[in-house]
C-alpha cells in the first residue's frame, strides 16, 4: 500500500484514514466468518430446505464484503485522461450490487417459504450420529445457528459507525445484510424449534416474516445506488435526508463579499462529491483571483470536496435555485 | 412483558421458548400428524416393493428379506403389527405422501429421487455392487413426521442394524 490512504485526488484525513483501515480490516473478519459458516452450515443441512435457504442466504451476504474490497482497491486510482472523474463511481457500482444481493436473499426466503406454506411440505428433519449417540438433527441446526448470531450483530453495529464516518454507502448496505444475517438465524431457530414441537409451517412462518424486512433494506440500497448512479442530490449515508454540505456550500459563498446569490449542483460520486457551485456577482464582473479563492474555501470545507467547480453566471439556473423560467436551453438570453 | 422482549436478546428469547415448550411434557422432535403414536401399540402400515436380497415379495404369503426382517423388529419394539402392502415404488411413495403408510421400503439407497416426497433416513447399511461402487441404503418415511423418522433412525443405528 502506497504511504497515505486516498481515494483518487483526495487525501484522506488522518481519521478517515484510520477509519477506511478499519473498515477494510472488519470487511476481512467478515468474509473468514462467513466462509467459515458456509462451511458449518453445510454440515448439518441434512435434507431440510429451511437450513438449504440458510445456507444459500450465507453466500449471497458474501457479496457486500467482496464488492467492498474490490471497490477500495479501485478507487484508490487517480483520475487520467480517460477517466476524467477519476473512479469514485466504483464505490456506487459496489453498493448496487450489494443492494441486489440483500434483495435477491429477502426474495428468494419468501418465495421458497412461500411455495413450501401453499403446497403444504411437511419439513422432514431427522436424526444424526454425534459421538455415537443418535440425536435429533434440529438440536444440532439450533446450536449452529445460535453460533452464527452474535458477531453479525457486532460487525452489523461497526460498520453502520464506520459508514456514517466515512460515507460509504457500501458498508452501509452491508450493515444491512449483517442485519439480515442474525435475522435469519434466528427465524431458523424458532422455525426448527417450531417443527421440533410438531409445526410444520412454523419454519416457513417465521422465514416469511423475517423476509419482508430483508426485502425492504434490499429496496432501499437499491433506489438510493440507482439515484446515486443518477446524478441525484447528494444525501446522507444513510440516504434518510439531504446531504448538509450542500447547504454549508451555498452558505459559505454567501459570506463572500462580492457574491450576491449561490447555488450548487452536487452530486455523490462514491466516498467523494462532485460539486459545481454558481455564484451571481454583486458587480456584474468578477476576478480569477476571488474564483480561486472561493474554491478553496469551498474545498476546505469538508475531505470529500475536491473536485469543485466554480462557474460565474448572470442568473442562477432554476435547478440550484434560480428563478422558473419556460425555456429549456442552457444559454443565456 | 414488553420491557422483557426489548432487553431480551432473541438468542435468549428462542431458547427459554424452546424450554418452556420442552417443559410442557411435548417430546421433541413431535409429529404433525401423530404418526409415532398412533403405530405403537397398534399397527405399522408398511409398503415394500421387490429388491432382492433385500426385499422379496415373488413367493406367496408375507414377504421376506433383510429390510422385512428389520420391519418386523421395529415393529416389535414399538408392539406393532405390521400390514403389508406390495407395489411399485410411484405408488408406494404417493401412498406415504396421502398418509396411507407410514414406511416404505425396497432397497432404496440415499440417491434415491423420492427425497422431495419422502423422507430419507440415516443410511443404516452400505453394500458393494459388482462394479466395486458403494450403495448406502436407506428407509422411506413419510414427511415432516420427524419424532417417528427419528425412532426409526434410532432403531437403525443403534439397535442390531447391520447387514446379517
Amino acid at each position: 500500500m502506497t504511504a497515505k490512504p486516498r481515494f483518487g485526488r483526495t487525501e484522506l484525513p488522518d481519521r478517515q484514514a484510520e477509519v477506511l483501515k478499519a473498515s477494510i480490516r472488519i470487511e476481512w473478519a467478515t468474509l473468514v466468518f462467513l466462509v467459515i459458516t458456509i462451511a458449518l452450515v453445510y454440515l448439518v443441512l441434512g435434507n431440510s430446505q429451511a437450513m438449504k435457504a440458510a445456507w444459500i442466504e450465507d453466500m449471497l451476504s458474501l457479496a457486500p464484503p467482496l464488492a467492498f474490497l474490490i471497490a477500495v482497491r479501485i478507487v484508490n486510482r487517480t483520475p487520467t485522461m480517460r477517466h476524467p472523474y477519476g473512479f469514485h463511481r466504483s464505490i456506487g457500482i459496489a453498493h448496487l450490487v450489494a443492494g441486489v444481493a440483500l434483495f435477491t436473499m429477502g426474495a428468494y426466503l419468501i418465495a421458497d417459504s412461500a411455495s413450501g406454506l401453499i403446497a403444504a411440505e411437511h419439513p422432514p428433519i431427522g436424526s444424526v450420529e454425534l459421538f455415537g449417540h443418535v440425536v435429533w438433527l434440529g438440536w444440532l441446526m439450533m446450536g449452529v445457528m445460535a453460533l452464527t448470531i452474535p458477531l453479525p450483530i457486532y460487525f452489523g453495529r461497526q460498520k453502520m459507525a464506520l459508514a456514517k464516518e466515512l460515507h460509504d454507502k457500501v458498508l452501509y448496505a452491508d450493515a444491512d445484510m449483517n442485519k439480515a444475517d442474525w435475522q435469519t438465524a434466528v427465524g431458523s431457530i424458532v422455525g426448527v424449534a417450531g417443527i421440533g414441537v410438531g409445526l410444520w409451517w412454523a419454519d416457513s412462518a417465521a422465514a416469511i416474516f423475517i423476509a419482508a424486512s430483508i426485502v425492504w433494506d434490499g429496496v432501499k440500497n437499491v433506489r438510493a445506488a440507482i439515484t446515486d448512479l443518477m446524478d441525484s442530490r447528494a444525501t446522507t449515508f444513510d440516504d434518510g435526508a439531504p446531504h448538509p454540505l450542500g447547504r454549508h456550500i451555498v452558505d459559505e459563498l454567501r459570506t463572500l463579499r462580492w457574491v450576491e446569490d449561490a447555488g450548487v449542483r452536487l452530486r455523490d460520486q462514491g466516498h467523494v462529491f462532485h460539486a459545481e457551485a454558481f455564484v451571481v456577482s454583486r458587480w456584474g464582473k468578477v476576478s480569477l483571483t476571488d474564483l480561486e479563492s472561493a474554491r478553496d474555501r469551498l474545498i476546505d470545507l469538508d475531505w470529500k470536496l475536491q473536485d469543485v467547480v466554480v462557474v460565474p453566471v448572470e442568473e442562477l439556473p432554476e435547478e440550484v435555485g434560480g428563478s422558473v423560467h419556460d425555456r429549456q436551453s442552457e444559454r443565456n438570453q | 412483558m414488553s420491557m422483557f422482549l426489548r432487553s431480551a436478546t432473541p438468542t435468549t428469547l428462542a431458547i427459554v421458548a424452546v424450554s418452556l415448550l420442552a417443559g410442557c411434557g411435548i417430546s421433541i422432535p413431535n409429529d404433525p400428524d401423530g404418526t409415532l403414536d398412533r403405530v405403537t401399540g397398534g399397527e405399522l402400515r408398511v409398503g415394500v416393493s421387490e429388491s432382492a436380497p433385500w426385499t422379496e415379495t415373488a413367493g406367496s404369503g408375507a414377504p421376506t428379506g433383510t429390510e422385512v426382517d428389520l420391519v418386523e423388529e421395529f415393529a416389535e419394539n414399538l408392539h406393532a403389527d405390521v400390514d403389508w402392502t406390495e407395489g411399485g415404488e410411484a405408488d408406494l411413495v404417493s401412498a406415504l405422501e396421502r398418509g396411507e403408510l407410514d414406511l416404505v421400503i425396497g432397497g432404496f439407497t440415499d440417491t434415491t429421487p423420492w427425497t422431495s416426497k419422502a423422507a430419507m433416513t440415516q443410511p443404516y447399511a452400505e453394500s458393494t455392487n459388482d462394479e466395486g461402487t458403494t450403495a448406502k441404503h436407506v428407509m422411506l418415511a413419510p414427511m415432516g413426521e420427524n419424532a417417528f423418522l427419528v425412532r426409526l433412525e434410532r432403531f437403525l443405528l443403534e439397535g442390531d442394524g447391520e447387514q446379517k
